[in-house]
């Protein structure tokens, strides 16, 4: 589709927009010294351990797909200071609300402890550089993956914070989400009124296909959507999360959307053949899924021709699951405006403000 | 469609329905008994299968099917050992029942044969080979098999499929979809030198070895059946990835137990992530669907079943591959897909195609002859 026969209108999210994946770190350790205690400021630079460049092989700085043009002209990889944003993303898209996501402890070592202190200083750090300074600005918590106490005392700590709408958790995982060790965890930010965020990429190490590590990018990049996280949520409504916790939300973040209805088709038909394993899923796995998940825009994986990407919006009614997000500052290619150009006005308006509203609860 | 006849429906008079089109079934599973690889393996593997038996463990260990082991109630041999242990049984409830044309065994005991130590590994697929041979392939000229081969010892695989190749009742080379490693890795590549050198197409049938990297272990068979969809896709983007189709262009891969209508939104993905990640792939050289579509087949059980069917043909007009989609029936397993009430799902256009047609032109097997069935 030649993009120059859309308005500009269509493919705009227009003035007044949520933007649910908004991405930024600290730009070193030191920035995160101020909130960690004497023995891990001594740990991290007796050990002397630095943050990896690519975020643990995820956003590989040059790789064109870690940034768009405009983001690695202004050196945002991704934004280090609340005024980058700004002008960047809140600013420039003339944005209602934006949520930010960090995930530079997603691929934290393997000592629990660390993973702990490491969480607490990252949220910290959100509230004070970041919260504080903009009111425009909502964030995710970050919690220990490893450790699903010190995991529920951050919640209790710092989940009713009221710019804090969501606990963000990678989709590479030890135990999938919906084991039972997990739950204490769910259940923290659902009574917390916390949307959980499942986000690409996580534990450094932590082989993305059946198979173990992958020699290319290309492929580690696109477990994210077409296995880990089909994998999680899979595991959220079999496992009986939603039925456990009525009132748990999930937002799919940075993982791609077309994929669902291929997945939810064989799960339900897998249900109707097995539910006599699961006796707690009493409704077909579509059906929860739709109450329970939210999808971000980005990345957008759709087809070129324009009558198949409305085709594939159809097929799991796209105006109501699918919330818009930026992922500032990564750069996943032309979907995101065949998306926008297919829907209509008014899924376009639940899209990029109204549906996100209601989910993370914004008001008016 | 998991749709299960009555126990004991085999009627004599059942080829008076058949259909007015060639049926192929592509993934029938035999089972041999335990004494029958017994008989046909030589003294030191012999007594290493008395003794220690195998050492891969089978998915069914780790993820208990729910009902009657994971069969159709009704497919247990009247006179013992399991299903598909038993030409008769298989010949009466499938081959006669239906009017099946030709149907390609699909023999799943190679995913654990294969994984094991090499040389007992070789010796294990040599005598589930044989056995094949002798005991289905030679009294049933309907019938059609895959090649079991020792998988995670590649060299040793090259052998076995160059000896079965002269064999034209082997049709094709049988991987799982879960190896030691990917299967695209260069280890694994003189399975697929030898698979093109003999002309033959890999199957990849889901199982093998259960490993639940990523996103960790699932706890319910519900899940790991729905993780096969996932798997193949999994497989698929790393023989892609790795440049397995570049280096063996005329190789053609079959997705066997996987689904279908996953492989449009993958071909989406890929072909939006690859313009800006070439470097990182050098050796690709055309849009990844363009190689996908080229190098694959499928077969259809289990496909996907939205609620409304319409939402089907759209997704797979979204694949793009119905001159690729062969039907399966599972037989004996407990979603066996009936081949006279599967066809009602598949678009009309296309049905012919994939009850038997796309099977006979992969296969080289020959269509029904006109007989004035209809």
């Amino acid at each position: 589709m030649s993009l120059s026969s859309v308005s500009s209108e269509e493919t705009t999210i227009g003035t007044g927009a949520v933007d649910t994946d908004v991405h930024c770190a600290p730009a070193s350790l030191a920035e995160l010294a101020p909130f960690l205690d004497q023995y891990w400021r001594e740990y991290l630079v007796d050990g002397g351990q630095s943050l990896s460049p690519s975020q643990g092989g995820a956003y590989p700085p040059l790789a064109p797909t870690s940034a768009t043009p405009a983001a690695r002209a202004a050196g945002l990889l991704p934004a280090t200071e609340v005024e980058q944003v700004r002008s960047a993303v809140l600013d420039a898209e003339s944005l209602r609300l934006a949520v930010l996501n960090c995930t530079t402890s997603f691929h934290c070592n393997r000592n629990p402890y660390y993973e702990a202190a490491l969480t607490r200083a990252v949220n910290d750090w959100l509230v004070e550089k970041w919260l504080s300074r903009d009111d425009r600005l909502r964030a995710s918590m970050v919690v220990p993956t490893l450790d699903p106490a010190a995991a529920v005392a951050e919640i209790e700590r710092l989940g009713s914070h009221p710019q804090i709408v969501q606990v963000l958790l990678p989709v590479r995982t030890d135990a999938p989400w919906g084991n039972t060790r997990h739950r204490p965890l769910l259940r923290a930010a659902a009574e917390h009124g916390l949307v959980v965020g499942l986000h690409a990429w996580g534990r450094i190490g932590q082989a993305p296909t059946p198979s173990g590590l992958t020699h290319t990018y290309l492929e580690d990049y696109l477990a994210n959507s077409q296995i880990l996280v089909q994998a999680q949520i899979t595991s959220l409504i079999t496992q009986g999360a939603f039925a456990d916790l009525p009132e748990l939300r999930v937002t799919l973040l940075e993982c791609g959307f077309s994929w669902l209805p291929a997945l939810l088709w064989r799960f339900d038909k897998d249900w109707k053949g097995v539910w006599r394993e699961v006796p707690w899923l009493t409704g077909k796995p579509s059906e929860v899924a739709r109450r329970h998940l939210r999808l971000t825009t980005a990345p957008a994986h759709l087809p070129q021709d324009p009558v198949q990407v409305r085709q594939a919006l159809d097929l799991f009614d796209a105006g109501t699951m699918l919330m818009y997000a930026s992922d500032h500052p990564h750069d996943h290619g032309t979907g995101g405006q065949r998306l926008l150009a297919a829907l209509t006005d008014g899924e376009r308006e639940r899209v990029v403000a109204g549906n996100a509203g209601a989910w993370y609860s914004f008001g008016a | 469609m998991t749709s299960t006849l009555p126990s004991g429906t085999s009627s004599p008079g059942a080829a008076a329905a058949r259909a007015g089109y060639t049926i192929v079934d592509t993934d029938i599973h035999p089972s041999a008994p335990a004494a029958d690889i017994r008989a046909r393996l030589s003294g030191a593997h012999r007594e290493r299968w008395e003794l220690f038996g195998g050492r891969v463990p089978n998915p069914p260990e780790f993820y208990p099917r729910v009902r009657n082991a994971g069969f159709r109630l009704d497919s247990w041999p009247e006179a013992g050992g399991i299903p598909g242990s038993d030409l008769g049984t298989t010949q009466a409830q499938l081959l006669d029942e239906f009017g099946v044309d030709h149907g390609v065994l699909i023999p799943l005991q190679g995913h654990t044969f294969g994984a094991e130590e090499p040389r007992y590994s070789a010796a294990l697929c040599g005598a589930l080979n044989d056995w094949l041979a002798e005991e289905w392939l030679a009294p049933e000229p309907r019938l059609r098999s895959s090649i079991a081969i020792p998988t995670e010892s590649p060299d040793l695989a090259a052998d076995e499929i160059a000896r079965r190749a002269g064999d034209p009742r082997f049709v094709q080379v049988l991987l799982p979809t879960g190896g030691e490693t990917g299967f695209g890795s260069r280890r694994y590549w003189p399975i697929y030198r030898a698979a093109v050198e003999a002309g033959l197409p890999v199957a990849a049938h889901t199982g093998g070895i259960e490993q639940h990297r990523g996103a960790g272990w699932p706890s319910f068979y519900l899940e790991e059946h729905v993780w096969n969809g996932n798997m193949m896709a999994a497989l698929v983007t790393n023989l892609l990835c790795e440049g397995v189709f570049e280096d063996f262009p005329s190789l053609q891969v079959i997705c066997v137990e996987g689904g279908i209508v996953w492989a449009a939104p993958l071909m989406w993905a890929l072909d939006e992530a690859w313009p800006r990640l070439r470097a990182d792939v050098p050796h690709l050289r055309k849009p990844p669907s363009e190689y996908l579509r080229e190098h694959l087949w499928f077969t259809t059980q289990p496909i996907e079943e939205p609620d409304d069917p319409r939402h089907l043909t759209t997704a797979l007009e979204h694949v793009g591959m119905t001159d690729r989609i062969m039907f399966a029936s599972d037989y004996p397993h407990w979603d066996f897909d009936s081949p006279r009430l599967a066809p009602r799902l598949f678009p009309s256009g296309a049905r012919e195609q994939i009850m038997g047609a796309n099977a006979c032109r992969l296969y080289g097997l020959p269509a029904r002859a006109s007989e004035g069935t209809r």
